[in-house]
């Protein structure tokens, strides 16, 4: 059977070391505790430099905690080597930035392909997958353009698209509409509700408030430590 | 595999301009190389044609003891006395040719000046198959005639039929050899006892001794060495065999090469520097991308194949046309060097071994120098990468 919660944080640090000889330490979070059951659409808010992003990697494999537990789907991942994570990252997880962060050298399709490529899909599969894909999120006659050639919105459903690729438990969107005026921001928010839908995990930093609107559950986050929470 | 050589050929085309410079400086570095290591091959091919046409069945008896380097005998051209008929006694002796050199007064009309002078015993045309461009060689013992070089008789305008003067003694013209034969086309052969008679001595410069059939030259060149040694009471006269001889010739000429190779090698050097800068340049660029191949789950390992190959690539394309390009200049060094210099001065020296060996090579130079940006690369971490600006 499967577990249930997708990923839980038990009393998660994350210090950050900067500036020369990394003297300054910058606590972005600061014992955070949170439990995401599989199939939720859970919306992260908060200003800026609260710890949001931090939170977000860490939920979804691309960094590590400082301190505490992070079990992604029962397992303690906190302490996993980072071919490991990449593994999970490939696999189990896809990412949504604010702003697209499509592979300029590579078509919609290649873009789209990329994680498919790195799990080691053979093309023809690879192909099929990658058209389905890009068809759902209306953009299969742009397949053969570049990034430098689409616009805002079109850039992040392909985005969606390749965030979705390898058939993810785990989405997860850094402010995905934060770039895009309010009308194109509804189609992509509307294709995070649509994976929802199919059972696909969500969790979307955002300042949107129709984004928020949309999620079921909204966390509230300042100075690193979470300060609201409808499900607490 | 070959998608990530995909994602790596888009990468190259992206930034088109630096990606062809770096390609032409690794370009340079593989053109000096095969050229300069093409052009050695070429010199020794022609010494080894040479010394094969000569064949490997001949010994030379020199004056002097020969040393190990390629100083070769210390008197290289010093006359000495020789029984021709005793050394013929000495078993697994074939034919012998004799030879003594000098260089003399010539006069033939208007012309007069020292030019190098070889007095052959009358087998010397057969030994060295000496080809004919007009008349003949010299019969038994016949005097006062005189073959000429192609060259030689185009200088001083004779032909066969007219008379020179070699220190003030008259000597016909019997024949006109070419260009193309082992002897030296610039040389006046007379027989050799006129060339001791002018000299005063009954002395001879060189021996060329052939095996007989059957015999092996290496223990010949010992008896001889022994039979020398007994007949005069000293060890003054060393005979060396056309393979001892080829052998010192290609180890001159084998530093000469690896002297070239290492010049050229600096220019590879530079040229993989070039491939570092510009990959180290890319991956500075495309810190943004290398976060986003991480987010999406690309392993370490995976990202360094993605940048290893690039730079590889700009190694063999650049290695691919520098290799051409190196061929080419072989091509015209040579077909050159036939053309003004006669045709045995060097031959093709590109070989499969020297185009897949520069090939592979400009691949490595590529990898290698590609390979601290590309663990530069792997090693960044992500969240930092997908931060950066």
């Amino acid at each position: 059977m499967r577990n249930e919660t997708i990923v839980e944080l038990v009393d998660v640090w994350k210090v950050y070391r900067m500036g020369r000889r990394r003297r300054i330490e910058v606590e972005a979070l600061r014992g955070v505790d949170l439990r995401v059951p599989r199939g939720e659409f859970l919306a992260v808010m908060g200003p800026s430099g609260s710890g949001k992003s931090t939170l977000l990697h860490i939920m979804g494999c691309l960094d590590r905690p400082t301190e505490g537990k992070v079990l992604f789907e029962g397992r303690d991942v906190s302490r996993l080597r980072p071919v490991a994570l990449a593994r999970i990252r490939n696999r189990r997880v896809g990412f949504v930035f604010q702003s697209f962060n499509l592979s300029p050298t590579l078509t919609a399709l290649g873009n789209v392909e990329l994680p498919m490529v790195f799990a080691g899909v053979p093309r023809r599969k690879r192909l099929a997958r990658a058209r389905e894909l890009l068809a759902r999120v209306g953009l299969r006659e742009r397949e053969r353009h570049l990034p430098s050639e689409l616009s805002g919105g079109e850039q992040q459903r392909v985005a969606i698209a390749r965030a979705l690729a390898n058939s993810p438990d785990l989405l997860l969107a850094d402010e995905p509409t934060g770039n895009l005026d309010t009308e194109t921001g509804r189609g992509v928010l509307s294709l995070l509700s649509e994976a929802n839908g199919e059972g696909v995990t969500v969790a979307v930093v955002t300042h949107d408030p129709e984004v928020a609107a949309a999620a079921a559950r909204k966390l509230r986050i300042r100075d690193g430590r979470i300060v609201g929470d409808d499900d607490a | 595999m070959l998608d990530f050589l995909r994602i790596a050929v888009r990468g190259l085309l992206h930034r088109k301009k630096r990606s062809w410079l770096t390609i032409i400086g690794i370009l340079i570095g593989i053109t000096s190389v095969v050229a300069l290591v093409s052009l050695g091959t070429s010199m020794q091919l022609a010494v080894r044609r040479s010394f094969e046409e000569l064949g490997y069945d001949v010994m030379m008896i020199l004056p002097g003891e020969l040393g190990g380097g390629f100083g070769g005998p210390a008197s290289l051209g010093a006359s000495f006395e020789i029984d021709a008929d005793a050394l013929s006694e000495v078993e697994g002796v074939g034919e012998i040719g004799l030879m003594s050199y000098e260089s003399l007064y010539v006069r033939a009309g208007e012309n007069e000046g020292f030019l190098d002078t070889l007095g052959v015993s009358e087998n010397i045309f057969s030994f060295f198959k000496v080809e004919m461009v007009a008349g003949r060689g010299f019969s038994p013992g016949e005097r006062g005639a005189v073959v000429l070089g192609v060259e030689v008789a185009k200088e001083l305008n004779l032909d066969v039929g007219d008379t020179l003067e070699i220190e003030d003694r008259p000597f016909a013209v019997v024949g006109i050899y070419s260009a193309d034969s082992r002897l030296d086309e610039d040389a006046i052969l007379i027989p050799l006892p006129d060339m001791q008679a002018l000299l005063g001595t009954q002395g001879v410069s060189m021996v060329f001794v052939r095996a007989a059939p059957g015999y092996e030259v290496g223990k010949v060149a010992t008896r001889l060495e022994e039979f020398l040694y007994e007949s005069r009471g000293r060890r003054d006269l060393s005979v060396q065999t056309m393979e001892e001889v080829h052998e010192v010739v290609q180890r001159a000429l084998g530093i000469l090469g690896a002297f070239l190779g290492g010049i050229a090698g600096i220019a590879l050097l530079v040229g993989g520097i070039g491939v570092m800068n510009t990959m180290y340049t890319a991956v500075l660029e495309r810190t943004r991308e290398i976060g986003v191949m991480k987010a999406v789950g690309a392993r370490n390992s995976q990202i360094m194949l993605v940048f290893l190959l690039e730079s590889g690539l700009m190694g063999l394309v650049g290695g691919a046309m520098g290799t051409g390009i190196g061929a080419l200049l072989n091509f015209a060094a040579v077909t050159a060097a036939k053309a003004v210099l006669g045709a045995r001065v060097l031959e093709y020296g590109i070989s499969w071994w020297l185009v897949l060996g520069a090939l592979g090579f400009s691949f490595l130079v590529g990898a290698f120098a590609g390979l601290l940006p590309a663990r530069s690369a792997a090693k960044l971490d992500p969240v930092r990468a997908l931060r950066y600006e």
